[in-house]
């Protein structure tokens, strides 16, 4: 039995700020009902499916029993991963190296415009004993591992402003992202500050929307028309304590990108790695991936942002679909929307968001503060 | 594809909340550090003398070598650096904070770990990573052996001595 796991089938629904005719169910339809026809499969043919969502975004308890209607899993072995959507992408690939399952189908969703106190949300996630008592916004944990990492670097925030500027336009090329725009540095830095130096145009705005990808063995992937290879995942959470945290480096994302890499026998990333995308919910995020998952030491990240080798026609092009920053942040349905435009890449079918050559593809995760939990994934033509 | 609503005004939503409550357990770690905070105005820590890992706020196992740090107490003064900082412009439901007050998290001396707190008696323009601070208690009788005992951090330089359990 062949051991190689390949993405066959992507469908989403554009991410948008609002979606008031639709409920996430019907959401999450739609992208399944994409997906499915995209890998030349129906909902009967996947053999197991994995959700990922979390009760108090979706304001249900128990919500994983929500699941399985709009996704044709009713009566199927179906389960969900309250974690990052790598983690998801994951558990797929262990139902099909172990054999359980030919076909899965790995969904996630968001309707953040449905929660009406998000920051509260966020803020239950601090240790109720230690550091729930300040009261203020839980983007504060964003700003302090932002100046950390500013201090610790010694990069200036304009690197932290142009990779909104290139993310942003980036989004121009992308049909479905509904942040695309030409702003300068300046017009980023000019924005209000939420948690300095944390401003506003460095955090990625809240958008609903939903992914199903449909994952296969070999020999399934073989019978659809697309197939996109999985040649390393890998996943890593770090200590949940802010008082335990490397607060300048994203470590969890070093061990997830390590262990991703020696699964794909990649010795060399940054030469390996033709385009990545990277979790940019807040643009200093991108510059922390960059250099946990080696696509740069920790010395070029500046450089490289500000000369422009993380465009679109640069020598390591990240972000080409406008990330989160350009097409809106979806919470647990992030990490595949990344996973999504990573394959439309590696097909050749972004557009005017393609990036030449597109044949290796690196996708790195995060699943939010105040976490550090997130996940990575090489994807590759062959 | 299912048709969708040709008139969105009349999208039907229901408003509902979730009030739950909860007891959370400081534990025996926990307890620990309240107590010691509340009684002498020093913090309690634990030590990991393997992995030469001082834990603040403490706990009663090394999370790296998994080793029972229960009979591994040791006391600290309440002092430390600010490691990070932010000035924050809004409260936890999103509205703004006039004036904005300055967050860090403060590396206690001598450990490994350290506290989330306000900084207090200084300027936002006058924070500098790494500056020495110390933790501004409440008085002994007022101490109830809570976060709420620590009023924040100050610069060392404007309290006059360092204050005394």
């Amino acid at each position: 039995m062949s051991d190689r796991v390949a993405v066959v089938g992507v469908g989403a629904v554009p991410p948008r700020p609002l979606s008031v005719d639709r409920s996430y169910r019907e959401l999450g339809f739609e992208s399944a009902t994409r997906a499915y026809g995209d890998a030349g499969v129906t909902h009967q043919d996947i053999e197991s499916f994995i959700s990922v969502c979390e009760d108090f975004h979706e304001g249900t308890s128990i919500t994983d029993e929500y699941t399985p209607d709009q996704l044709g899993a009713v009566l199927r072995p179906v389960h969900t991963i309250a974690g990052d959507g790598l983690q998801g992408v994951a558990a797929a690939v262990m139902l099909i190296r172990t054999g359980i399952a030919d076909l899965v189908a790995v969904e996630a969703h968001c309707k953040t415009s449905n929660i009406l106190t998000h920051e509260q949300v966020l803020a239950m996630a601090l240790d109720p004993t230690y550091e729930r008592a300040l009261r203020v916004t839980p983007h504060f944990v964003a700003g302090m591992e932002m100046r950390r990492y500013l201090h610790e670097t010694g990069s200036p925030e304009d690197a932290v402003a142009m990779v909104v500027v290139k993310n942003r336009r980036h989004a121009l090329g992308n049909p479905v992202a509904a942040y695309g725009g030409i702003l300068s540095p300046d017009d980023v830095l000019a924005s209000a500050t939420v948690c300095e130096p944390l401003r506003e145009l460095e955090i990625s705005p809240n958008s609903d929307g939903a992914v199903v990808l449909v994952l296969a063995s070999e020999e399934a992937a073989r019978r659809t028309p697309k197939p996109v290879w999985i040649r390393g995942v890998g996943w890593a959470s770090g200590s949940p304590w802010l008082a335990g945290r490397s607060w300048g480096q994203a470590s969890y994302a070093g061990v997830a990108a390590e262990m991703a890499y020696r699964m794909a026998g990649i010795t060399q990333p940054d030469r390996e790695i033709r385009f990545a995308e990277i979790d940019d919910t807040y643009a200093y995020k991108e510059l922390q991936h960059l250099e946990a998952a080696q696509l740069a030491p920790r010395a070029d990240v500046t450089r490289m942002v500000m000369e422009g080798d993380t465009r679109r026609d640069g020598r390591l092009p990240v972000n080409p679909s406008g990330g989160s920053l350009g097409m809106g942040y979806c919470f647990d349905a992030t990490a595949l929307y990344r996973t999504a435009e990573a394959v439309r890449q590696i097909r050749g079918e972004a557009g005017r968001a393609q990036v030449a050559q597109a044949t290796t593809g690196l996708v790195v995760s995060w699943r939010g503060i105040p976490t550090q939990s997130g996940g990575a994934l090489v994807l590759s033509a062959d | 594809m299912f048709k969708g609503l040709t008139n969105v005004a009349a999208a039907r939503v229901w408003h509902g909340t979730m009030p739950v409550q909860y007891l959370y357990t400081a534990g025996v770690a926990g307890e620990r550090f309240f107590q010691t905070l509340r009684r002498k105005g020093v913090f309690a820590v634990t030590t990991c003398a393997e992995c030469q890992v001082t834990y603040l706020p403490p706990r009663l196992y090394c999370e790296r070598c998994f080793a029972d740090l229960s009979e591994a107490w040791a006391e600290v003064a309440p002092s430390g650096r600010v490691h990070t900082y932010t000035v924050v412009h809004e409260d936890q439901d999103g509205r703004p904070l006039d004036p904005p007050q300055v967050v860090a998290f403060v590396r206690i001396d001598g450990t490994s770990g350290g506290l989330i707190g306000r900084l207090l008696h200084l300027r936002p323009q006058d924070v500098q990573v790494e500056m020495p601070v110390d933790a501004v208690l409440a008085p002994p009788r007022r101490r109830r052996g809570s976060m709420d005992d620590i009023a924040g951090f100050a610069p060392r330089r404007v309290l006059p001595r360092r204050p005394t359990p």
